[in-house]
């Protein structure tokens, strides 16, 4: 039973989310009642599964709000900003409900009776119409079908078990009949006697004539949530309004009586029947198409549970590893065959990592939902006009990514409202438009992702920040820092500069905790801000973060793998020539490049003037740092692995991976040594 | 998986691995004991603490290493035939997590009864008692049993030479 709690939690979340997502489309296009059909049917839903796992509250709640929403369906009702507010509000009261699953604390209870207390007082208004119960003959009648509908002949088997996910199949045939003229033929034979009867099997099934309008993914449509719990067939039989010809209802009425279904091929050989007989041809083909038993729709994807997909991504993992010690074994061994069999199987396996990690992706659009309500939300409550835009949300991220960016970006987000956005009073003194804007733009830039939070507020403010710095003993009065530097003092741990303490950020875990959530999936976050222009806040993330293409280098006695993505370009150097250098800085084709010995910054042992070193020239942000490694040895697949919380002080060392020969490699990151580099950089300037 | 001392139950009999650092004799609850392993391979991390003697390859997983004598003030330790890891499992920052000790060498799986294990004596605010959960008498000198969860899981260097003398002058 608990898992099947635990699996209706898992729909009911996705239903709520379903909800929550068309309310907020529906309150820009209130008049569209495709948004009002899927909340309802989402309502509808939860409702009933709702009562079956004894979440009788949930069931409730929605059963009044899907009274409402019937009204408001069938035309009888308006939408109205009262049933706005008390359906967000009883979402989110049915999400804290589920949370706590069954130990409902006592307060929820209260809330409960508020919302049902309020949602009846929206029932008792008048609306115009009287709101009587709907009957289930008005989406009939609702919709004239014109003379060119098409006809459509849909087979409706639902499994037995169908009532198990709470679905009511006599409402979706009902929905059919919604969308047009319709001629539905229950089947009722299968049901046995009273002893053998179960309550909880279905035994029904339907055949529907329906002529419509709307083309046949709308049918599909219909059936999206059960289709797996039942067998369908929608196929159609003319271009015709056949349920206009009395003749063919007869024939079909006929034919139906007979305890037995009508079946695809019969149905098709009937609409023949009424047919001009220029296509009969092509119907013909239908109908031996329709024998073969093909379906002109495919699943196209599936549900599979995240775990799985991690324990995939292990075993991917593990078999890059594997990889890596046959290569090595088919390289000392150096038979022939054994070779080319190592670099198919090696082909194979970096084909199947691809694929694996495309599997787990997840398209940013996941989280734009939940912005969207924290916005409307939040600058209601601080009474500002926001509109939030998203750009590029189908750009894709790695699951567990997803995850890690919800809190930071929301953090942001709210930060942008709360600080950056100013109140409509000051926004039109100063000449900006009423309504500030906050887009969220996502796009893909080599091996990363860049997220983009911009909003057209005030701006950082650099005099405060820098003050504020002051006060904490961050810089003392007489530093001088560009004013990227004064922007980039906002990541610093305890920097906050809300003045009043307020709900919304200033907690005083601002933009460091941020950073460091960032910093912790390997992403980078930089800051740009104009005054009373906006503020651009970036997020630089990396695509996955279990594997990457790497280069392997030796430094001393110990290999490291340096990431692909970053790397330019290689040259070697003698060690002697790096000497002569001034100021760590060498000419690389014509450029003076600033340089990082590892060997130096290792603590190793120095080498020897003759030796030949390389160079590795890796570019972050378009600025340019040369490494200077031992020997490069050759490109390697790494599986990232962490290193523990015992190297958290680590700064240049990101992970570690495993070589084909057992022994640990450590990754090195890139940017971070950059980073370093900068600060080292100026520290020793300033001491000039 | 509770080692302190304090908590066990009069006359439980628990068992302790001992293994040996120089000359001096330590127990660890084989609780926390996962694995001891021969000396492997250790890439060293570049930029850690002198006790952090780098990771190794746990059967595809990387584990910390610490040198336990440099964490205990001694110098560091010298590779021999008898020189083992022990793979412990410790709680730090509301997980679980591993880590290998280096330690010279591996002696026994002894059983002592509770009563038979003294407690830490107050050893002056310096050290932090809590690095031992108690002494041991056994036939030839006393063992330390130590609390693996506070000291694998600090930062600092614990100058165990002191601890030991003053334990021992204080039992003596």
């Amino acid at each position: 039973m608990d898992k099947l709690t635990a699996k209706f939690i898992e729909e009911a979340t996705e239903h709520i989310q379903s909800i929550e997502q068309n309310m907020l489309l529906l309150e820009n296009d209130p008049e569209n009642p495709s948004y009002i059909e899927i909340i309802f049917r989402a309502m509808h839903t939860l409702k009933g599964a709702g009562s079956m796992f004894g979440f009788e509250n949930i069931s409730e709640l929605t059963h009044d709000l899907e009274n409402i929403y019937d009204t408001i369906r069938s035309g009888k009702r308006k939408i109205t900003r009262d049933i706005f507010d008390i359906t967000l509000q009883s979402i989110d009261h049915i999400k804290a409900q589920l949370q706590y699953r069954n130990e409902i604390p006592e307060e929820n209870h209260h809330s409960q009776l508020i919302l049902q207390q309020k949602i009846r007082e929206i029932q008792d208004q008048p609306s115009g119409e009287a709101s009587g119960p709907l009957s289930s003959a008005a989406p009939r009648t609702r919709q004239e079908v014109s003379k060119d509908a098409s006809t459509y002949y849909i087979s409706f088997k639902p499994h037995i078990n169908i009532f198990d996910n709470g679905t009511n199949p006599l409402y979706l045939v009902d929905e059919l009949a919604g969308l047009g003229q319709s001629l539905v033929i229950p089947y009722l034979q299968q049901v046995p006697d009273l002893s053998s009867l179960d309550p909880y099997a279905c035994y029904a099934y339907w055949e529907i004539f329906l002529a419509t309008e709307t083309d046949i993914s709308t049918i599909h449509d219909v059936f999206l949530f059960v289709e797996d719990r039942c067998a369908l067939e929608i196929h159609k039989i003319s271009d015709s309004n056949l349920l206009n010809e009395k003749r063919f209802i007869r024939r079909i009425e006929k034919q139906g009586r007979d305890d037995h279904d009508i079946g695809i091929n019969e149905a098709i050989i009937i609409a023949d029947e009424f047919r001009d007989p220029v296509s009969t041809k092509v119907k013909k083909a239908m109908v031996d198409a329709a024998a073969f038993g093909s379906k002109d729709y495919s699943i196209s994807s599936i549900r599979v549970s995240s775990d799985k997909l991690d324990q995939l991504m292990n075993l991917v993992s593990e078999l890059v590893t594997t990889q890596a010690r046959l290569s090595l074994y088919a390289q000392n061994d150096g038979s022939n065959e054994l070779n080319t069999i190592t670099e198919t199987t090696q082909k194979l396996s970096r084909q199947l990592r691809d694929l694996t990690f495309e599997i787990a992706l997840v398209p940013i659009d996941t989280l734009v939902t939940r912005f969207h309500r924290l916005v409307r939300d939040l600058s209601r409550e601080l009474g500002k006009h926001v509109i939030f835009e998203t750009m590029g949300t189908e750009t894709e991220l790695d699951k567990t990514i997803i995850e890690n960016l919800t809190d930071p970006l929301m953090h942001i987000i709210r930060n942008c409202l709360d600080h950056g956005i100013e109140s409509t009073e000051t926004r039109l003194a100063l000449g900006k438009p009423e309504y500030g804007k906050i887009l969220m733009n996502a796009y893909h830039s080599s091996t990363n992702v860049h997220i983009e939070i911009i909003d057209d507020g005030a701006g950082l403010n650099l005099e405060k920040i820098r003050s504020k710095a002051i006060r904490q003993g961050m810089i003392t009065g007489e530093t001088v820092l560009s004013e990227k530097q004064i922007q980039e003092l906002i990541f610093r741990p305890g920097f906050s500069t809300a003045e009043i303490v307020t709900d919304v950020s200033g907690r005083g875990v601002g933009m460091d905790v941020v950073k460091q959530k960032i910093t912790g999936i390997r992403g980078e976050i930089a800051v740009d801000s104009e005054k009373n222009k906006g503020t651009k806040i970036t997020l630089i993330i990396p695509l996955t973060l279990s594997i990457i293409d790497g280069l392997l280098v030796q430094v001393e006695d110990i290999r490291y793998v340096i990431p692909l993505s970053a790397i330019k370009k290689i040259y070697a150097i003698q060690h002697k020539q790096l000497g002569k250098s001034f100021n760590n800085q060498i000419m690389l084709d014509g450029n003076l490049i600033p340089y990082f010995s590892l060997r130096q910054e290792f603590e190793c042992s120095d080498i020897d003037d003759q030796a030949i070193e390389q160079i590795i020239l890796i570019e972050y942000e378009n600025q340019k740092v040369g490494l200077v490694v031992d020997s490069v040895i050759g490109e390697y697949q790494a599986v990232l692995k962490p290193i523990g919380k015992h190297y958290k002080s680590q700064e240049i060392i990101s992970a570690a991976t495993i070589l084909g020969d057992g022994t640990v490699s450590l990754v090195i990151d890139t940017s971070r040594i950059i980073a370093h580099f900068n600060s080292k950089f100026e520290t020793s300037e300033v001491k000039i | 998986m509770n080692t302190n001392a304090t908590e066990l139950q009069k006359n439980a009999i628990h068992s302790y691995l001992t293994f040996k650092l120089g000359e001096e004799l330590f127990a660890v609850n084989v609780s926390n004991v996962l694995n001891i392993l021969e000396l492997t391979r250790i890439t060293k991390v570049p930029q850690a603490p002198p006790y952090m003697k780098g990771v190794i390859n746990l059967r595809g997983n990387v584990l910390p290493l610490i040198d336990t004598r440099v964490k205990f003030g001694m110098t560091a330790t010298e590779y021999t035939n008898n020189t083992c890891i022990l793979v412990l499992e410790i709680h730090l920052e509301k997980e679980n997590i591993k880590v290998g000790a280096l330690v010279d060498s591996v002696q026994e799986v002894i059983e002592l009864q509770t009563e038979v294990i003294m407690p830490p004596p107050n050893i002056g605010s310096r050290y932090k008692s809590s690095y031992i959960d108690g002494m041991a008498k056994v036939s030839d000198g006393f063992i330390m049993i130590l609390n693996v969860e506070d000291i694998f899981s600090g930062e600092d260097v614990i100058n165990l030479q002191d601890v030991t003398d003053q334990m021992r002058q204080s039992i003596q």
